[in-house]
């Protein structure tokens, strides 16, 4: 009986602290994770991916200007015709390509990875929740 | 007593916002001239409060929203000008604008901005690849002007003399096949096609494809 005792105190201690990172935690998990669409990625799938990842900031070019993702190229449909040669010399066949706009609601990320595939370019991805979740992910960048 | 206070709240709010919009859901057929669209939505307080306009919201970086001001008085109209940038967009595009009123903040009317654009000139692919050591086998380029648009595809060349471009045509001026084969495909290289048109006659554009070996 002291066992149980002993283990029930064990998984109350452990469970307070649990509780604690589950509410207020900065960098907790949603407890309901949106479905992704089709061709989206999670953030955290991209950060466990292995090799160069080729980021690309579909927003526009002022949003980029005040801060991307390190090492992300702006290419959005409007600097198309300008930025796609630079993204060409840049990119390597079998790269990860991950496109990102402001945020969910947005569609510009999801009008550039389509033309990005159009092309043949393989393996390219948007990101789920854009910059916000890119943001919130790396706050001091 | 709660209950009628809350519905009385309820019926107040939604009268203080009552818009009245001309137009909502508006379809524009783009010239292959434009680089901008703009659809102006006009609207009306049809209530008998003061509307005040908090946010005008579009659901795309490409378009901007503009408001002269944001309080309209009861019978007062205004307008709200939506300005989509094509920029390399074509085909069906449909934006959507959420204006927010103080009195129904978690009620937006939404309006609809749907842009059909016409491809003046349509390059596929844009990107001709070849890997390193791959056999150096021509690769093709497509190239058609658009039904109805007076471009004429005028010339095709390369920047380069390490590819070799051959130009079949179509129907002329409208049409082309573009063959591609590189001299060697031992070492990364890139070069670029360049489609010269005749359009628009004041400054003709070129359009553009890529040839990488990587």
């Amino acid at each position: 009986m002291t066992g149980w005792r002993q283990a029930g105190l064990i998984l109350c201690a452990s469970a307070i602290p649990g509780a604690f990172s589950a509410a207020f935690h900065p960098r907790r998990p949603g407890w309901v994770q949106d479905a992704l669409k089709p061709g989206e990625i999670r953030l955290a799938d991209v950060e466990g991916w292995r090799g160069t990842v080729r980021w690309v900031d579909a927003r526009s070019n002022g949003d980029y200007d005040l801060g991307h993702a390190p090492g992300a190229l702006h290419l959005d449909l409007l600097s198309w015709p300008a930025a796609f040669p630079l993204f060409l010399d840049q990119w390597q066949p079998g790269e990860k390509v991950v496109v990102y706009c402001g945020a969910s609601s947005c569609h510009l990320a999801e009008e550039v990875a389509e033309k990005l595939r159009a092309n043949g370019i393989d393996s390219v991805y948007v990101l789920q929740g854009g910059w916000e979740v890119w943001k919130a992910r790396h706050p001091s960048q | 007593m709660k209950l009628v206070a809350v519905c009385l709240f309820v019926l107040t709010a939604s009268a203080f916002a009552e818009l009245q919009w001309d137009n909502p859901d508006q379809n524009i057929l783009a010239k292959v001239t434009d680089r901008t669209v703009v659809a102006k939505y006009h609207f009306t307080n049809a209530g008998k409060e003061l509307v005040t306009i908090e946010a005008v919201r579009t659901s795309c970086g490409c378009t901007t929203a503009t408001l002269a001001k944001k309080d309209y008085s009861p019978g007062e109209s205004g307008e709200i000008e939506a300005r989509f940038e094509i920029g390399g967009r074509v085909g069906h595009q449909e934006k959507a604008i959420l204006v927010t009123t103080k009195g129904e903040p978690h009620n937006p009317s939404v309006l609809h901005l749907v842009v059909e654009i016409p491809e003046t000139i349509k390059v596929q692919p844009e990107l001709v690849l070849w890997r390193v050591g791959e056999a150096a086998e021509p690769k093709t380029i497509k190239v058609t002007v658009a039904d109805g648009s007076p471009a004429k595809i005028l010339a095709v060349v390369t920047d380069t003399p390490t590819v070799k471009l051959s130009v079949a045509e179509g129907l002329p001026g409208k049409s082309a096949t573009v063959t591609v084969t590189p001299n060697d495909t031992s070492r990364p290289e890139g070069a670029t096609v360049m489609i010269k048109t005749d359009y628009p006659a004041d400054n003709p554009e070129a359009h553009y494809a890529y040839v990488r070996i990587k």
